[in-house]
């Protein structure tokens, strides 16, 4: 490997640590204050309505930490394979299960395997079903074309290669399949003390 | 990420900005200002032909 390689490996085994370890925190001590709005705050901030809040799990609302509502414009329909791509403590998850119905089917994708069992006793303790595989986005672990629509809250940004993470969306979704996703973007190239910076990625 | 899903071959690809989203931290939120960082909804389709 080259130096720049191991420099670039080096960065994103930081990068992936410290955004689990960001995460969990969240997932595990929801009281705490970070940079970030999240919980309740944060959904209601971001037009979740009332009563999908109050209809799910309690534990999933407070742990919540996305960027906005991908479920707004996701138009479920009842029957449809949704996947939930970084589904974190799993309240987009649960509030989509409710959407398909007991026909459809919520898949949740997270690379942290603590948050995948985190997300599920939530969905278990909500009485709605949801299935949760540890996995990465650049490697969907989901066959070609099994997916009808594909929904994801703030988490694509944090990947080094956004690429090769859409090319794995438009591989897993059936064709006619759709994606509703909210997410960090930057107008200007950040400088490289931030992209070097873990911290800062994870915020 | 709007190139990148068009160039993937997802098409009808829309973007609108989370008009309530900051973050909570005051110098955070300045420097995500400084650096045109917004929160955004994308909306896409893969071709029903794909």
């Amino acid at each position: 490997m080259t130096n720049a390689a191991e420099l670039q490996a080096s960065l994103e085994a930081q990068l992936k640590g410290e955004i689990m370890r960001m995460y969990q925190e969240v997932g595990d001590h929801p009281d705490r204050e970070f940079h970030f709005y999240h919980g309740r705050e944060a959904a209601e901030m971001f037009g979740y309505p009332q009563e999908w809040l109050d209809r799910a799990p309690s534990g999933a609302v407070a742990s919540f930490a996305g960027v906005g509502n991908p479920l707004e414009r996701g138009n479920l329909r009842s029957g449809e394979t949704v996947l939930d791509l970084g589904s974190g403590a799993g309240l987009d998850a649960i509030i989509a299960s409710r959407q398909v119905g007991p026909t459809g089917k919520v898949i949740g994708i997270d690379m942290n395997p603590a948050m995948c069992l985190k997300a599920k006793a939530n969905a278990d303790a909500g009485g709605t079903a949801m299935e949760c595989r540890e996995g990465r986005m650049e490697q969907i672990p989901l066959p070609d074309a099994s997916v009808d629509v594909i929904i994801s809250n703030g988490v694509i940004n944090l990947s080094f290669h956004k690429r090769r993470v859409v090319q794995e969306m438009f591989r897993v979704l059936k064709p006619g399949g759709r994606m509703s996703i909210t997410d960090i973007v930057s107008a200007k190239q950040l400088s490289q003390s931030i992209v070097n910076d873990p911290k800062l990625w994870a915020s | 990420m709007f190139r990148l899903l068009e160039e993937s071959g997802f098409e009808e690809v829309r973007s609108a900005v989370v008009t309530n989203f900051r973050f909570r931290k005051s110098s955070t939120q300045h420097a995500a200002e400084a650096y045109g960082v917004k929160a955004v909804m994308m909306t896409a389709m893969k071709p029903a032909s794909a």
